[in-house]
């Protein structure tokens, strides 16, 4: 089976790597976007690092504003674990990424064991599309403020707890009155993947208020889970989370600035290196710069200078990811090994291309 | 590959050395001066002080809450300048490369952090593997967990938490066991706003001294090296003095090692109830030998106080500079990141003066560690400041000048002569934390020692002398000259591996299938997943 291409024709890895290499070597402003596992995520950004790439998560949007609720507002929040065993009354924030599913189902199956309850009742803030078929026909009761969003509805929600007069209140606040009255511990679920920053901040500022008279907290499920992991394992190795560049010699932060959707549709980029084993690797290459592409992929990817083909984390090799069900990173073995090489050991060849072996961090 | 390391002045308190000397190393050893060899490398250490590589043992380098307190502060790191970039990632602040690179430049070998929930140790030995140079140890959490408190409540038997605690140890790969004020974060799950050493769990009936004592038999009775690690209840609050003293006094003739006392000796005199109780837990430290504690210095600056007592964090958040934090409920302890700035106004000129105080009180440089409890009181890189407070009376008393009478007068610093000699520096950065940590191999320069050697050029400025060592030596790899890193090498983390029973796996996996709908794989990883060679070296059980 072929795994590597130089536009449409088969080569040898070896190859492939050295071409890529030379590309990224020449190239004036390379931008890296990545899905990948923890260990993959190491070795695009030390990659980076050698060539002065600036780096994004393809769901960079989105992740984007889950990062931001911390760096720019920071947050009071709770372990998956716990929240499964001491929430008597969940709520729902916006839209939750299909990916959770699970979870939610797990949750309205479950009784909170270390709650006085033993039982929960669930509140869904936000549009009428987010009420979760999820939850396996657990009740669900719905508040919105008419045609106001999402950040609209949690800001009267907010101020209606505090008894303060709205223009537009909430639905059914009695009953989440009488339900927050009650329960020892409510826990919000929200998503960077649905609500925006305003609608963030106003539901910290909610779980804050609640704080001083009661326990409360919120769960965060990232708007990506390999995306959450990517976001860790550069904020250790850097310092910040992606959208970092390290075009001036040194990691530089900065949201809009390397947000590299952007600089590729605005032609500051010169040269596209995209790592992913899952759909998004395949997309075939848009307008703009020239493409090298790692993906599980059995044929070169459209459009793209160079197609190196990877496997998929936790499926051909063991991998190490984010879990939302930990809240933390797990371990997880292949579940059908192959020989396929990871994208951190494509990435290693190809730095070694760039520069010495020497000082590799990863 | 032998190396001599040519007429240095040696100390080496743990082999009564003191003088002018040779030192050999072959390959990664410490050897005896080869009759008749010829070194293949020779060192000039004339008008150098030479030293085992110093050991931190109290230091928050790695894991949830450190990450957390990064993502927090882009903007605390966004200061840094580009910087000549001698090694991968050595400009990026704030990072694991950089912390390796800046504690290997002063000399420091080995650093623990002091605080790894268990659930979350994957995160954390992935990014200490990310630790370039020096070695890393850690202390597992323990004392607010579920499985623990319902044991505990439930008269298990001592066997059965020793099994437990076995089983976290050698699942978490970690050096040790930590208790975070024991049983409070617990307890503030319940809404519990305050919490002292009596204060019982609601749900469980377990006090906080229950906690902590039965935590320490097992972490005795294991044979696990370094004593329970406590952080006791009520951090930071006036008065926190009298709980300390309980705890103290609730060693029992058992080892009981208190972290970061500083924080916790506040007096309530004077106009704005608090004051120092420093000399008071000084001379209760003085008298009661199976006690050992860091202090937890505080130095003026900007910092970020990082802590799984998530219940002191979530009281401190008004306090917070910027104003955001980070609180989270964990499955155990949990933690909170509060952004501080430590003043010299009246409150920060007394946190300083308390910790020197402890320093200087405490008489036994066996029993007293030298900590800033990093980044809490200050970040490791005031190290060198700190230890010319130590060493010098006159720095003292230049510091003390520029601060609040008012705050000093309600302290002993400025009537205490002492000053710390190279020997005791020795004793408490490398021969103490050693023999504390159950580490033989290290903190001391006698033949069969790994060849971790921290050499510094003499001179009056002792902030620089000890700020930039002239040479280090970390396993026989020569990786600082002159204060630059000039070679790059990866550390290990060391570890304890008592081996789990049987019967317990069994519990925790059906406990977690039951209480957390996972499998207990789902919590526990391979050393494969570190994707380093050897990432871990294995450090023997007391027999």
């Amino acid at each position: 089976m072929a795994v590597a291409w130089i536009g449409n024709r088969e080569t040898l890895v070896e190859h492939a790597v050295a071409h890529a290499a030379a590309l990224l070597g020449s190239s004036r402003c390379p931008v890296f976007t990545f899905d990948t596992d923890v260990h993959g995520t190491r070795a695009v950004i030390a990659l980076a690092e050698r060539v002065g790439a600036a780096y994004d998560h393809v769901s960079g949007a989105a992740l984007a504003r889950d990062t931001a609720l911390i760096t720019d507002k920071g947050a009071m929040t709770i372990a998956p674990g716990e929240a499964r065993r001491r929430a008597d009354m969940v709520v729902i924030v916006g839209d939750v990424p299909e990916t959770y599913r699970g979870f939610l189902t797990d949750l309205a199956e479950s009784a909170p064991d270390l709650s006085e309850k033993n039982a929960r009742e669930f509140f869904l803030v936000g549009p009428s599309r987010a009420m979760p078929s999820l939850l396996n026909g657990a009740k669900v009761t719905r508040l919105s403020a008419g045609k106001e969003g999402l950040s609209a509805a949690l800001a009267a929600l907010r101020a209606q707890c505090a008894g303060r007069k709205v223009s537009t209140p909430v639905s059914k606040f009695d009953d989440f009155a009488a339900a927050l009255a009650g329960a020892k511990f409510p826990v919000f679920l929200f998503s960077g993947q649905s609500s925006d920053a305003l609608a963030l901040e106003m539901l910290q500022g909610l779980v804050a208020d609640l704080n001083r008279k009661k326990r409360a907290s919120s769960l965060h499920l990232p708007a990506s889970e390999s995306g959450w992991g990517g976001t860790l394992a550069s904020v250790w190795m850097t310092g910040f989370a992606a959208r970092t560049g390290f075009g001036r010699g040194f990691p530089e932060f900065d949201p809009w600035r390397f947000d590299i959707k952007r600089m590729i549709a605005e032609g500051e980029a010169d040269l596209h290196l995209r790592v992913s084993s899952g759909k998004s690797g395949l997309t075939p290459k848009g307008k703009g710069v020239p493409l090298i592409v790692l993906a599980k992929t059995q044929k070169p990817v459209a459009g793209a200078v160079v197609t190196i083909a990877i496997g998929e984390a936790g499926v051909d090799h063991d991998a190490v990811v984010y879990s939302a069900r930990t809240g933390t990173l797990r371990s997880t073995v292949a579940s059908a090994p192959s020989a396929l090489p990871s994208a951190a050991e494509i990435i290693r060849s190809i730095s070694v291309r760039v520069g010495p072996e020497a000082g590799w961090p990863c | 590959m032998l190396t001599r390391i040519s007429g240095g002045e040696i100390i080496d308190p743990a082999n009564h050395r003191a003088g002018k000397g040779d030192l050999w190393i072959e390959d990664d050893r410490i050897v005896e001066a080869p009759e008749g060899g010829v070194a293949d490398k020779v060192i000039d250490a004339t008008g150098c002080i030479v030293m085992a590589g110093a050991i931190d043992i109290h230091s928050h380098i790695g894991g949830g809450n450190v990450n957390t307190a990064r993502l927090l502060l882009p903007e605390q790191h966004a200061a840094h300048l580009p910087r000549p970039a001698a090694t991968p990632l050595s400009n990026a602040g704030w990072s694991t490369f950089e912390t390796g690179c800046l504690y290997a430049k002063m000399g420091f070998t080995t650093v623990v952090e002091p605080a790894m929930s268990p659930g979350a140790a994957l995160h954390t030995h992935l990014e200490l593997a990310d630790i370039p140079i020096i070695d890393k140890a850690t202390l597992a959490i323990l004392g607010n967990d579920d499985f623990l408190l319902s044991m505990i409540r439930d008269n298990a038997s001592p066997a059965m938490i020793e099994d437990y605690v076995a089983w976290t140890i050698g699942a978490t790969r970690a050096l040790g066991i930590k208790v975070i004020n024991a049983g409070a974060a617990a307890a503030f799950k319940e809404d519990v706003r305050t919490f002292s050493f009596d204060d019982v769990v609601p749900s469980y009936g377990v006090s906080s001294r229950k906690i902590v004592k039965t935590l320490q038999a097992a972490v005795d009775r294991l044979g696990v090296p370094h004593p329970l690690h406590v952080h006791c209840n009520n951090l930071g609050v006036a008065g926190a003095a009298d709980t300390a003293a309980e705890t103290i006094s609730a060693a029992e003739g058992l080892p009981l090692h208190l972290a970061h006392l500083q924080f916790y000796s506040y007096g309530t005199e004077g106009k704005r109830k608090f004051s120092s109780a420093a000399a008071r837990l000084a001379e209760l430290v003085n008298g009661t030998p199976e006690v050992t504690i860091d202090i937890g210095q505080v130095m003026f600056g900007q910092t970020v106080t990082i802590s799984s007592d998530v219940l002191r964090q979530f009281s401190a958040r008004g306090t917070a500079s910027p104003k955001k934090t980070v609180i989270h409920d964990g499955d155990g302890n949990g933690g909170g990141v509060v952004p501080y700035n430590y003043r010299n106004n009246f409150y920060g000129s007394m946190q300083w003066a308390i910790g020197l105080e402890l320093f200087l009180l405490i008489t036994d440089p066996w029993r007293v560690f030298f900590t800033t409890d990093h980044p809490n009181g200050a970040p490791f890189t005031t190290y060198p400041a700190l230890f010319e407070l130590l060493m010098s009376r006159a720095a003292r008393e230049a510091a003390a000048a520029e601060l609040p009478k008012a705050a000093l007068s309600l302290s002993t610093l400025s009537s205490i002569e002492r000053e710390y000699s190279f020997e005791e520096i020795a004793i408490m950065t490398r021969a103490a934390p050693a023999k504390l940590l159950g580490l033989s191999d290290r903190g001391h320069l006698g033949a069969g020692a790994i060849a971790d050697v921290a050499i510094y050029r003499r001179g009056h400025d002792i902030a620089k002398m000890l700020g930039a060592a002239a040479f280090v030596f970390k396993n026989g790899d020569l990786v600082v000259k002159d204060g630059q890193i000039i070679h790059y090498r990866w550390g290990r983390a060391l570890r304890l591996n008592p081996p789990p029973d049987k019967a317990m796996v069994r519990r925790l996996e059906n406990y977690h299938q039951q209480r957390y709908g996972l499998s207990l794989d789902w919590f526990t990883f391979p050393d494969s997943a570190i994707a380093r060679e050897e990432p871990f070296r294995e450090v023997p059980c007391r027999s």
